[in-house]
């Protein structure tokens, strides 16, 4: 909305009387009217010189923020519409030729619903001929990101008429990321040069510079004949070196991030598995109940929910939030999600696993068919189709650090896996609650008999692990699919990691999860196959499992119950 | 029944309209549906029957087959494929089907194979598919390989498009379609290289497998995506997507942080339609492209009258179980449609409910003016008809960028691309 206040700012400006050669506002409402003549419509926007109103105009046409209305004679008029919406949901229309008012015959006004119309359509082809329009503006854009996107698009179309424009910038660049980008981009435009010499320097500025995207054409090169041939040669061997490198920190860090997911996802079952020794099969419900919560506070946050289970009608009211408060909507799911499942968790207890402390295989027979059950709950409640849960775009993004690639989730993943784990450790070991959690699960018996209340820090125990599931579905709902059987794709995992570890040991889920994230990572690099690389994670696991059957950090317990 | 439809035509022929046509009224043709109603397909597959019993009614209303009225038969496949084959053969062996309706996945598809052939039944079968297939017991309204994947590449060559990364889901479909594809590209002169992916090959050297696989369910696509990212840095590179169902999702969510786009690198996909977005979310696939020979978005009478008929009978319908609010229509919900008039001109030119002569008469070049435009059918039991390259819009439907006219259905076409 800002860049139509600074646009409407511009017209302004420009539509004073007496300048009467077509300003850019008159082409463009006159390409936006043509429609699907997408070869006409790039011609037009091509005519312009490119201008900062050019752009603000091409940026909000492809956003979809110029709407059409039709008028009688069949042909569409373009106009803007303000933010202000009256109570019936109608906004003033401004013509995009003019900045004026749209009126009725007598000049009154006319407000229009903004689901009547319909917005100006781009097509792929309009759209990269804006772009490349808006790109060679960009080089001189003010932020740095843009610009760098802009240098970068330039300089793979190496078009050696553009090289001017790019060496203009070198003297004038100083962010150096966007600086070793232009010499990458003007490097490549000049292996279209037609001398020799040239075309050498310009393969060894690249070599250095550890292109990854003048692979290709260097490779084109190499099929050539002259030095060039030779320059490009090893040109291509440092970018060879530089890529193993890129790949090497790449898996490292994809190791990580998996890794961190895998910890996510066992934590809370390495409380109720691990220290309470609950074979619990509905922990992955737990975090599937902690993804659904996202996707209702998201809900909330945004156009609002209506439920039908049971023939009960339930409608959730909406916030209607937009820009940063929605994407706050993650913040505020968080701790919901870890609240909502930890009375989940608290309810299981109560009703089914208390009565089976002391036995394992009925308590793993009744909590997987409670897991059935909450699954039939999902689909009943939310439908049997996955729901779609949007990230919030500060977990969207990425950094390219030396050609690797981090993304701000999988960072995000990694940081809240530390949260949670620090917490953890902060909670067993600072608190009175974690006290009394260790001496019962050392030795329920002797506990009681110093008059510990067992049966709530059973149930306290059980409510935080099933807690710890919900952080971790509130987070899955951000890199994968949120429905009914998402429990079930992380269940074998979350187990395979707290065995892998070693019951008992919180510590050794830790290990064993970054382990297994980063040999699936590694395997994955190395073999250039996903499924490969699981089995033989998979075969690795039960092969160190017949050698410490115990796991990698094995708890010793002077219980005399084992 | 044979006694019932000659007795009935005799009446015809004797005594006139009026008469037979209270005589018949009464008079039915059983037809089967069989489609997973639960289970992992049912998402996709319920909507194929919606549209099948909306499709009857549609023809009941308007005096039915030959006169008689068609009674479909439901059965729930239940996304278990020996069931399928059970189910079939109560179609075809209790019920006596003239004809059915049914199968998404190919895996379904052949395991009722040999029970038609058994019986010498009729199948319908509407969902792209690999090819490499004929049977005289099978119609396949389907696209080929050529009515979708390779259009799509023209689209994409057409496009200046150097370099293609296939990524697929591990099963007979994306394999098979991938090889052909990978004969296809290497005939249009684009070198082995720029073909990602990787290749697995056999003892000989031969390529047996073509693309990146990974199996239902996978959730982890970093690697995959920082490949692609490398793969086409370069610029001028697109990704062939024949992933299924809801891993588009991860992968698409990867693809989207990873900072790739449909400007820089778009990608086709084979498997999403109109229909799959009901549950993908559209936004982040905005821009990608998607190939089908229907879009909802076609504009012609037919599918103006094919969409609001539609719509108009999810309202007013009391089948259980019919979702009736978001519906949309998607390309194998139209060849459905299509299938089920096919079968119906082939039944009265045959004069006959009988196999053999529907089978002739479908052989013979029936044409339909389908929702998707004109659709003619084959000699070896496939259909032409118009492929469209649609891009994904915010709302989950497609804006058509390009038309191919009258494509003609061709199951074989492995070892019929030569490298240049």
């Amino acid at each position: 909305m800002r860049r139509l206040l600074v646009f409407l700012g511009f017209l302004c400006t420009v539509a004073l009387p007496g300048l009467r050669a077509e300003t850019p506002a008159e082409v463009v409402a006159k390409a936006v009217a043509l429609e699907d003549k997408t070869d006409e419509q790039i011609a037009l926007i091509k005519s312009l010189a490119p201008s900062p109103e050019l752009l603000s105009l091409l940026t909000l046409w492809k956003e979809g923020g110029i709407f059409l209305v039709d008028l009688p004679d069949k042909s569409k008029l373009p106009v803007l519409l303000e933010e202000a919406k009256d109570a019936d949901g109608k906004q003033a229309a401004l013509l995009l030729q003019s900045g004026k008012p749209y009126a009725d015959a007598d000049g009154k006004p006319l407000r229009l619903l903004a689901s009547d119309l319909s917005a100006a359509e781009t097509d792929s082809e309009l759209r990269s001929a804006m772009k490349s329009i808006l790109d060679l503006a960009g080089l001189a854009a003010p932020d740095a990101k843009s610009r760098l996107r802009a240098i970068e698009i330039v300089g793979m179309e190496q078009d050696l008429a553009k090289l001017p424009a790019l060496k203009e910038r070198t003297s004038s660049e100083l962010d150096a990321e966007v600086k070793h980008a232009l010499l990458e981009a003007i490097a490549l435009t000049e292996l279209k040069s037609a001398e020799p010499e040239t075309v050498v320097a310009a393969c060894r500025a690249l070599g250095e510079l550890g292109s990854i995207r003048s692979q290709d054409a260097l490779r084109l090169l190499t099929k050539e004949s002259g030095p060039q041939v030779k320059a490009a040669v090893e040109a291509l061997q440092k970018i060879e070196r530089h890529l193993v490198n890129v790949n090497f920190w790449g898996t490292l860090f994809r190791g990580l991030s998996l890794g961190s997911v895998l910890l996510v996802a066992a934590l809370g079952l390495a409380v109720t598995f691990g220290l309470m020794g609950v074979i619990n099969m509905a922990h992955g419900e737990m975090i599937a109940v902690g993804a659904y919560t996202t996707y209702v506070v998201q809900c909330v946050f945004g156009p609002g929910l209506e439920l039908s289970p049971f023939g009960l009608h339930i409608a959730l009211p909406s916030l209607k939030a937009t820009g940063w408060l929605y994407d706050c909507y993650f913040v505020v799911a968080i701790p919901l999600a870890f609240i909502t499942a930890a009375l989940a968790g608290i309810l299981l207890e109560r009703t089914v696993i208390r009565f089976l402390y002391r036995r394992p295989l009925e308590s793993l027979l009744a909590t997987w068919g409670v897991s059935l059950v909450v699954q039939q709950l999902f689909r009943l409640t939310f439908g049997a189709n996955n729901v779609q849960v949007a990230s919030p775009s500060w977990l969207s993004g990425n950094w390219t650090i030396h050609d690797v690639g981090i993304g701000w989730n999988r960072l995000f993943v990694i940081g809240f896996a530390a949260v949670i784990v620090v917490g953890i450790f902060q909670l067993l070991a600072r608190t009175p609650l974690g006290l009394l959690m260790r001496a019962v699960m050392q030795n329920r018996a002797m506990a009681a008999c110093m008059g510990v209340r067992t049966e709530r820090v059973n149930l306290l125990t059980f409510g935080l692990g099933s807690g710890l599931a919900g952080l971790a579905g509130a987070f899955l709902s951000q890199i994968g699919n949120v429905g009914p059987s998402l429990g079930q794709s992380y269940i074998v995992d979350a187990f395979m990691t707290v065995v892998v570890g070693g019951v008992g040991s919180i510590f050794g889920t830790i290990f064993s999860a970054l382990g297994i994230g980063m040999l699936d990572q590694t395997l994955q690099q190395v073999l250039g196959n996903p499924v490969l690389g699981k089995i033989l994670v998979l075969a690795g696991i039960i092969l160190f499992l017949q050698w410490r059957p115990a796991g990698l950090f094995v708890t010793r317990s002077r219980s005399l119950e084992n | 029944m044979k006694m019932v439809n000659q007795s009935a035509k005799a009446l015809l022929a004797l005594t006139g309209m009026v008469f037979t046509h209270t005589a018949i009224a009464a008079d039915t043709v059983k037809v089967g549906v069989l489609h997973s109603l639960s289970g992992t397909m049912a998402i996709s597959e319920t909507s194929l029957r919606d549209v099948l019993l909306y499709t009857f009614d549609e023809i009941n209303a308007k005096g039915g087959v030959m006169g008689k009225k068609i009674e479909p038969v439901v059965v729930d496949g239940a996304s278990n494929w020996p069931l399928f084959a059970e189910k079939a053969k109560e179609l075809l062996e209790k019920d006596k089907c003239s004809v059915v309706f049914g199968c998404w996945t190919s895996v379904s598809r052949k395991s009722v194979l040999p029970v038609f052939e058994k019986n010498n039944g009729l199948l319908f079968y509407p969902v792209q598919y690999e090819g490499e297939e004929e049977s005289k017991n099978v119609f396949y309204t389907a696209e080929a390989v050529n009515q979708q994947a390779t259009p799509a590449v023209d689209y994409m060559l057409d496009k200046k498009k150097e370099k293609f990364y296939l990524i697929g889901s591990d099963y007979v479909y994306p394999q098979t379609t991938n090889l052909v594809l990978l004969e296809y590209l290497l005939s249009k002169g684009v070198p082995l290289e720029n073909i990602g992916g990787g290749f697995k090959k056999d003892g000989s050297g031969k390529i047996i497998s073509a693309g990146k696989y990974t199996p239902f369910g996978h959730t982890d696509y970093q690697q995959i995506v920082a490949e692609i990212k490398q793969f086409t840095a370069g610029g001028k590179a697109c990704v062939i997507n024949t992933l299924n169902g809801d891993t588009n999702v991860p992968f698409f969510k990867e693809y989207a942080a990873a900072g790739l786009t449909a400007e820089t690198c778009p990608v086709v996909s084979f498997s999403i339609s109109e229909d799959e977005f009901r549950a993908l979310p559209a936004k982040q696939l905005v821009g990608q492209l998607g190939c089908w020979t229907y879009f909802q978005t076609v504009k012609s009478d037919a599918n103006k009258a094919f969409i609001s008929g539609f719509q108009k009978w999810l309202k007013d319908t009391k089948v259980d179980g019919v979702k009736k609010e978001g519906r949309v229509t998607c390309s194998p919900m139209v060849l459905s449609y299509d299938g089920v008039y096919l079968w119906k001109q082939a039944v009265e030119k045959a004069g006959s409910f009988d196999v053999d002569k529907v089978r002739t008469a479908l052989q013979s070049g029936l044409s339909f003016d389908g929702p998707g435009g004109k659709v003619t059918t084959q000699k070896n039991m496939h259909l032409t008809k118009n492929v469209f390259i649609g891009e994904t819009k915010a709302d989950g439907q497609f804006k058509i960028l390009k038309e191919y006219k009258d494509v003609f259905g061709e199951p074989w076409l492995k070892g019929t691309f030569k490298a240049k």
